[in-house]
Parts: structure tokens; C-alpha cells; sequence
């Protein structure tokens, strides 16, 4: 009998012990993160859903960053909270999107994007205190140089940023003075997508930054951020053609579902003197062309280009956008340029893009700072990675790291970009900063 | 006393690394782990009927059963590669069991039944935890029967061959990455279970009385549970595009070729050597085909479609026996088993590493004939790193490190008459 109570006593004292494994070793390498600021543009701001809303600021990429900086000795990070699930309340500002049922022009119900509807935050007053996130959603990177961008007086004339508006210190202030004044040992900078990025979302209708410009502009941001040693690093620009906002609606979502209709088309071209063939299935939508030397100055869409997200759904179902207006008079109804990127501007886009990134390169090196490259990173995004048993891609709402905007990552995203500016950091500065445990970060919440 | 200081003795001794290869359990009589598994070239007790048929009829009596169980204790450790985050395993507790029946008609010829579980997986993790999307629990088993004929010649070689039939089981859970209001997960259940077909042959030669031989081979089994259930659990706006299906899982079991060989140097000692080769490599993939597929379901299922590229292993073994007098005997062995898994596959559903397996055992014989088997086998995982899928095109697929240790005593009874 007392051997088994010694055996099963000795059996006891094994099966009690876990095992053990060295946990994980933080450490700041060359780097103090004692300070920690971001600087940028809405990627940074924590901008998501179509707004810039309380949830979405805490699961701002910086913010998820500071909090593994802060294992390592940083101090708090403060952000401009907006105290509104909604949104920011100006002219025209949008309403947070979520996931949920509506209703299209033929009575179909389905899930998608919908406005929810709530008190937003009064843009005023100013937050009243200093902030680490100069996050400005829509600011281009020369506008971080400006004077009076946050200046409430002149937000009615276009001169000032609302957002920026929130959390300037003086109304004379520029970001980069307020960054500056912050006196950060260590930022993180996401700039530029905003020269590119505007000129896709109006449908080639806004400008893209000339290169040489958008050099010396980003230059002259980073001597103002490293003139006190601080180290960091920054983002170069993904390309802005490959995100969901793009990519949803195909350039020949035009289905004919029945040959009758095919045929009714066919014979409206050849009244219009078009020389356009419909068949039954997917054609591309008609665009207006003013090179064009046909009547109504027209063209189909070809491979490659692309339609925005925000293409009225309502008018190409029911009244024909894309092709042949459904209502008197019936004539060809392209759908309007400002929801179309066409293969010229996309091009331009690229190129524009390319250019900066090699700008972005040379102003690591030259300031040493670390190159987050986003521009690989979002292009791996595009045909599918897996991490930590989470399979992403860049896909709309299905993809899982986009939010409802097609623009700006969903908090899983954000989780997942973190970590591409933390492994920027433990390469640049010899460090060993933990990365955020995506897994514990929701992606699209779906009702 | 001294015996149970021996067994202590034998359990403290094992200061060394490592974990189970694969899934196949090798728990197969409390006897036979008292020395390090071997068994392919024993002729002891019925338990032969499965390490090598054709050892069946060297059985020193008409009549011989033999069953038992091992109470199979897994801890393991996980930690993140590049996350302060550290886990461990749940405390599952796996018993594989085995019951043999040999009888021998005539003098050269034995008929028998043997039935076990050679096959074998079960673990869990909590279920919030981060590999959850990987893996939460999978149980998988495979209760085998295998009747059994024998046949020797002039008391030097023995052949025999059984026919096996294998009841296999699967479940498996996991969260599923879609996120409810109240940043919730889903969830993944499948369930299924299959009879499927294999044989078990073998031959023993005793060249002289002392010496044996023995080389045996176990066929593999396509496991593949067709129409098992897939239950998804996921927010109500998404559940049309997650239904309820059938799903086909495939998990072939490995064949094994053994060899044996023991001496028994005078009437006390015997000692032995195994060397077993596992064909691992059909285990290319434990695929899960959905009968109807969405894009949805197949991204849950990806990940274990994905090849899991194991290559074929020798497991060398060595075990001794000593009978102290009439009542006890004890036991001792070892063996050392590679692990099948390369470091890129290296998942928390199955962390293996290369395994030294440290093994003891006792019998009590009350009477002449039957004995009161007991044994422990102590694993000791060294710590392994790797990554669930290889890091391609900027995916980073759950890397980190796990430490792994097996406690395993087992109980058997074995009566020749």
C-alpha cells in the first residue's frame, strides 16, 4: 500500500508542473521610446467606417503601436478623442458606416455599409489639451507646413483642417509646429498617401503632388521632427489603386440578364450610332470620353479601370447609369467621370506613387530612420496572407483587414499594420518590441 | 520497496528532451512499455498478436489474455515567437487501451483477437486562447480489432497475418476569425467517424531457443471519414454563407515496418532491440473537403488542407527485463523517436519534437501464469520552435516555441493458461 501512495504521490508531484519557456524579452535596442509621437494623415488619425469615432481612434495603428512601446519604457499617449461613436460634427462631415440591411431601388434587402445615425462630436472647442497623435485626416503632405490649418476662422473658406481644428495649440499653428513643441524621443510618420489618394477619390478631378514638391515638403517635415535627435520611422506610400474603395465594383458590372434586353441595347447603340456590342452576361459600363469623336462623346470601359465605391448603386440598377437612361430622354447615361479612374489616370497615379516612394527611400537613409515599406506589405495584402490563423485579404468586407470605407483599415488591420511599423522598428534600432497580438482585434463586426 | 525505488529511480533519471512524433500512440501492452516498446521479436503473452503475428504461436500456453490501459498525460507550453504571450495546454487525459486473446487449437496454430487503439491524438487549448483560429481541441482516435491467425514451424519460425478493422473518430473545433457585435468570434465544429480496412503481418524465427527475430508490417489505413459534420457558428447576417455541411476528412494512418530482436541471457535477464519505420509521409495532408463549398468554408478549412509534408522515421528502441524471483520482474528501456514534422508545419494541434522516451515497469505474479502489469513512460519535451505555415508572401503564421512532456502510467493483467 505504500508503494502506490508513492507512486501516485510522486505521479502527482509531475503532473502538477507546466512546463516552462523563457517569455519574451523586451528590450529598446539604440532607440528611446520615452516620447512617442505619430504624425500624418487619417491612417493615423485612427480615421475608419467613413469617420473619425471614439472606437476607431482606440484602435488607431499609432495607438496600438504606443501600447507596445510602452512595455519598453514609453510614456502615455494621448490622442484628440472625439466623444461620439458617430462622428465629427461639420459641414458635411459623414456618418460612421456599419454593416446592416438596406433597401435598393427594386426592393432587394441586403447587408452592406449604412450610415449610423447618432449624436457626432461638436467640432468645437478645441480638445484643450497637448496630444501624440497629429493625426489629420485629409492633410497632403505640404499641409502639415501650413500656418492656420487648425484654424477654426477659416474653416468656412477651405484654408483649415476641422480635424486639425480639434487639437491645434494656437489657431497659427501648423502640425509640424505642434509635433515640434511635443519635443518626441521617438515618431512614427505616415504622409503623402493623401497627394495621390485625393486624386483617386475625385475621379482624377483633384491634383496630384508634383514629386519635386512633395521632396522638398517631405523633407523639410522630417528636419523639423529629427532637428532635436528624435528617431522614428516612416511609411512609404501603398498603392492607392489596389485598396477595396477600387477594386468592388468591376468595370463590366453591367449584367444582361436576358437576350431580349441584350438585343433592346444593341438596337438603342445602333440608333445612337454607337459601335458598341452587348452580350447576354457582364459588359463594361459606358464613360464619357471628350477625346472621343463618336456622338455623345462616349466609350466603354476596359480592363483595368475602375469604378469608385461610391458609384450611385441606385442609378446604374434602375435608371441605367453606365448605359442607356432608363426614364425619357433615353439616352446613353455614362457613368460620371468622378466615379471612374481610367487607365491614364491610373498610370499617372502609379507614377506618381513610384516617385515618391523612392523620395520616401532616400529621406530614410539620408535622416536615418527606419522604412516601414507598407507599399509590399499592402501589395501581399492583395493576394492573401495568413497570420496567426487569420487569413486576410484586401478584398471589401470579406478581406477582413479593410473597414466599411474601402479606404482605412478595420481594427484587425490596424493591428496587422502595427506590426509592420514595429518590425520597421526592431530592424532599424536593434530592438526587441513585442508585436500586438492581432488576434484579439475585431475585423468588420457583422450583425 | 527496492522496486518501487528502481521505478522512481528510472523516472528521475530522465533529465532529457523531447515529444511524440506524430499521432500513432504505441501504447499497446503495459509489458512492452515497461521496455521501451519494443516487442516485434516477444513471444511472451498475446499481446503478440499485434507486435507480430507470427509470434502468436511461441505462446508458452494454450490460453492467453492480456488487457490494460495507459493513462496518457500531456503539459505542454506555447510561447509566441515575437508576442509577450505564453500558453499552456489543456490537462486532457487520453487513455489508450489494448485487449488480447490468443488460443492455440493445436500445438503450432494460434487463432487470436486483438484489439487497441494504435492511433491517436487528443489535445485542447483554452478556447480564447490566440491559436484559436488554429486549433481549439482535436480529438481523433482509432480503436482497431484484428483477428488474427498463426502458424510456426518446428518451433523455429512463426508466420501469421490478421485482418484489421479500425473504428476512427474525429472531432475537431475551432474559432472561426468573423466577428459578431461584441467583437465575438465564430465557431467551426466538425464531427465524423469511419470503419476502414488494413492487415497486420508478420514472422518470428528462433534460430536457437534463446535468440528471437521478428519483422513485422502493418499496412496503412486511408482514413478518410466521408460525410463527417461541419457546424459553423457565426453572426445570423453571415450564417447563409456558412452552412451546415457535410465535410470529408481525410487523415491517412501510417504503415510500419518493425524489426526485433532479444536474447535471454540465462534465466533471469532478456534483452532487446526494436527498430521501427513509420511511413509518415502519406501523411501529406489532413484535408477537410466541403461537400459545398463557399469561399467562406474553404478559408476556415485552408489551413489544414494546407500539406502538412511529414518524411518517414526510424524509431529505435531498447528494453530489458530482469525476473527477480517468481513474483516480480521489473523492466526498463528506452527509445528515441524523431519527429516527423517539419519546423514550418509545426502546429499547436500537433507541437511534436524529437522524443527520448525513458520507460519502466513492473509485474506482480500472484500466482503462477498471471501477472498484475505496471508501467510509467516519462517524455520529456525539449523546447521546439517553428511556425504553423511557412513565411510566404508576408504571412506569419502563429511562430513560437513549445515545451512539451508526456507522463504515462499504465495498468495491464495478462494471464497464460
Amino acid at each position: 500500500m505504500k508503494k502506490i501512495f508513492l507512486i501516485l504521490l510522486s505521479l502527482a508531484f509531475f503532473t502538477a508542473c507546466e512546463r516552462k519557456i523563457d517569455t519574451f524579452t523586451v528590450s529598446s535596442g539604440t532607440a528611446n521610446f520615452k516620447k512617442y509621437i505619430s504624425i500624418g494623415n487619417s491612417l493615423v488619425a485612427g480615421y475608419a467606417d467613413g469617420a473619425l469615432y471614439t472606437t476607431g481612434q482606440k484602435y488607431s495603428t499609432p495607438n496600438l503601436i504606443a501600447g507596445q512601446l510602452q512595455l519598453a519604457g514609453s510614456g502615455a499617449f494621448v490622442q484628440p478623442m472625439v466623444k461620439s461613436e458617430y462622428g465629427v460634427d461639420f459641414p458635411g462631415s459623414a456618418y460612421r458606416l456599419v454593416l446592416g440591411p438596406s433597401t435598393d431601388c427594386k426592393g432587394v434587402t441586403s447587408l452592406g455599409p449604412v450610415p449610423l445615425i447618432g449624436a457626432k462630436d461638436p467640432l468645437l472647442p478645441n480638445v484643450g489639451y497637448a496630444v501624440n497623435n497629429f493625426g489629420v485626416p485629409g492633410a497632403k503632405s505640404f499641409h502639415m507646413l501650413a500656418p492656420h490649418y487648425g484654424d477654426p476662422a477659416l474653416l468656412a473658406l477651405g484654408k483649415a483642417n476641422p480635424y486639425f481644428c480639434r487639437f491645434a495649440q494656437t489657431a497659427a499653428s501648423s502640425v509640424l509646429q505642434d509635433a515640434m513643441a511635443a519635443s518626441a524621443t521617438f515618431f512614427t510618420m505616415q504622409l503623402g498617401d493623401n497627394d495621390v489618394l485625393s486624386y483617386a477619390l475625385s475621379g482624377g478631378m483633384d491634383t496630384i503632388t508634383s514629386p519635386a514638391f512633395f521632396g522638398t515638403v517631405m523633407g523639410g517635415v522630417l528636419q523639423g521632427l529629427t532637428s532635436n535627435h528624435a528617431q522614428g520611422v516612416i511609411a512609404n506610400i501603398p498603392d492607392v489603386t489596389s485598396i477595396p474603395f477600387f477594386t468592388t465594383v468591376p468595370y463590366n458590372g453591367l449584367v444582361l440578364a436576358r437576350q431580349s434586353l441584350v438585343d433592346s441595347v444593341n438596337y438603342a447603340m445602333s440608333v445612337f450610332h454607337l459601335p458598341f456590342t452587348y452580350h447576354l452576361g457582364q459588359n463594361p459600363f459606358l464613360i464619357p470620353d471628350p477625346t472621343s469623336v463618336l456622338p455623345f462623346k462616349v466609350r466603354q470601359m476596359v480592363a483595368g479601370e475602375l469604378v469608385l465605391l461610391t458609384v450611385p448603386q441606385d442609378s446604374m440598377k434602375c435608371y441605367g447609369m453606365g448605359i442607356v437612361r432608363a426614364i425619357p430622354p433615353q439616352l446613353p447615361y455614362p457613368i460620371p467621370k468622378q466615379f471612374i479612374l481610367t487607365l491614364e489616370d491610373i498610370a499617372k497615379l502609379k507614377t506618381a506613387t513610384a516617385a515618391y516612394n523612392e523620395i520616401i527611400k532616400g529621406l530614410a537613409a539620408n535622416f536615418k530612420l527606419g522604412l516601414v515599406d507598407l507599399n509590399t506589405r499592402m501589395n501581399e495584402l492583395q493576394s492573401g496572407i495568413v497570420w496567426d490563423g487569420i487569413a486576410l485579404n484586401a478584398q471589401f468586407v470579406t478581406g477582413g483587414a479593410f473597414s466599411l470605407d474601402g479606404i482605412h483599415l478595420n481594427p484587425r488591420g490596424c493591428a496587422l499594420s502595427a506590426n509592420f511599423f514595429i518590425d520597421a522598428i526592431n530592424k532599424q534600432y536593434g530592438s526587441t518590441i513585442p508585436f500586438v497580438d492581432i488576434t484579439k482585434y475585431p475585423g468588420v463586426i457583422f450583425p | 520497496m527496492r522496486k518501487v525505488t528502481l521505478l522512481l529511480l528510472c523516472i528521475f533519471i530522465t533529465a532529457l528532451n523531447s515529444f511524440a512524433g506524430g499521432y500513432q500512440v504505441g501504447l499497446h501492452s503495459t509489458r512492452n512499455i515497461g521496455m521501451g516498446l519494443i516487442g516485434t521479436s516477444l513471444s511472451y503473452d498475446a499481446s503478440a498478436l499485434f507486435y507480430n503475428p507470427g509470434g502468436a504461436p511461441f505462446i508458452d500456453s494454450k490460453f492467453s489474455i492480456s488487457g490494460g490501459a495507459t493513462f496518457l498525460m500531456a503539459r505542454a507550453t506555447y510561447q509566441s515567437q515575437d508576442q509577450v504571450y505564453q500558453e499552456h495546454m489543456n490537462h486532457d487525459m487520453n487513455y489508450p487501451f489494448y485487449f488480447y486473446f490468443a488460443y492455440k487449437p493445436i500445438k503450432d496454430l494460434s487463432i487470436g483477437l486483438a484489439v487497441n487503439t494504435p492511433y491517436g491524438l487528443s489535445m485542447s487549448w483554452p478556447d480564447t486562447w490566440q491559436g484559436r483560429y488554429l486549433i481549439q481541441s482535436v480529438k481523433f482516435s482509432a480503436v482497431t480489432i484484428q483477428p488474427t491467425v498463426s502458424y510456426k514451424f518446428k518451433d523455429i519460425v512463426g508466420i501469421g497475418a490478421g485482418f484489421v478493422i479500425s473504428y476512427g473518430n474525429v472531432t475537431l473545433s475551432k474559432a472561426v476569425p468573423i466577428s459578431g457585435s461584441g467583437n465575438t468570434d465564430g465557431q467551426a465544429n466538425i464531427k465524423g467517424s469511419t470503419v476502414k480496412y488494413g492487415y497486420n503481418i508478420g514472422v518470428m524465427v528462433h534460430p536457437i531457443k534463446k535468440l528471437s527475430l521478428g519483422i513485422d508490417y502493418r499496412s496503412r489505413i486511408d482514413m478518410a471519414v466521408k460525410d463527417a459534420k461541419a457546424e459553423f457558428t457565426v453572426p445570423v447576417s453571415v450564417a447563409t454563407k456558412f452552412p451546415n455541411m457535410n465535410v470529408d476528412v481525410t487523415l491517412p494512418l501510417p504503415a510500419n515496418l518493425d524489426f526485433g530482436i532479444s536474447y535471454e541471457i540465462g534465466e533471469k535477464w532478456m534483452i532487446g532491440l526494436g527498430l521501427n519505420y513509420v511511413f509518415w509521409n502519406v501523411y501529406d495532408s489532413l484535408a477537410f473537403d466541403f461537400k459545398t463549398p463557399t469561399p467562406n468554408t474553404t478559408s476556415v478549412a485552408s489551413h489544414q488542407a494546407s500539406a502538412k509534408l511529414y518524411t518517414n522515421r526510424l524509431i529505435t528502441r531498447l528494453g530489458a527485463q530482469y525476473k527477480i524471483n517468481p513474483m516480480f520482474t521489473v523492466r526498463a528501456g528506452g527509445y528515441y523517436d524523431p519527429t516527423p514534422i517539419p519546423s514550418d508545419r509545426l502546429d499547436p494541434m500537433l507541437p511534436g519534437s524529437n522524443e527520448i522516451g525513458l520507460t519502466c515497469g513492473l509485474s506482480i505474479y500472484p500466482t503462477k501464469g498471471l501477472s498484475i502489469d505496471a508501467s510509467f513512460e516519462y517524455l520529456m519535451g525539449s523546447e521546439r520552435s517553428g511556425i504553423s505555415s511557412p513565411d510566404e508572401n508576408g504571412s506569419h503564421n502563429f511562430a513560437g516555441t513549445y515545451s512539451t512532456v508526456f507522463y504515462m502510467p499504465g495498468i495491464g493483467l495478462t494471464y497464460n493458461f
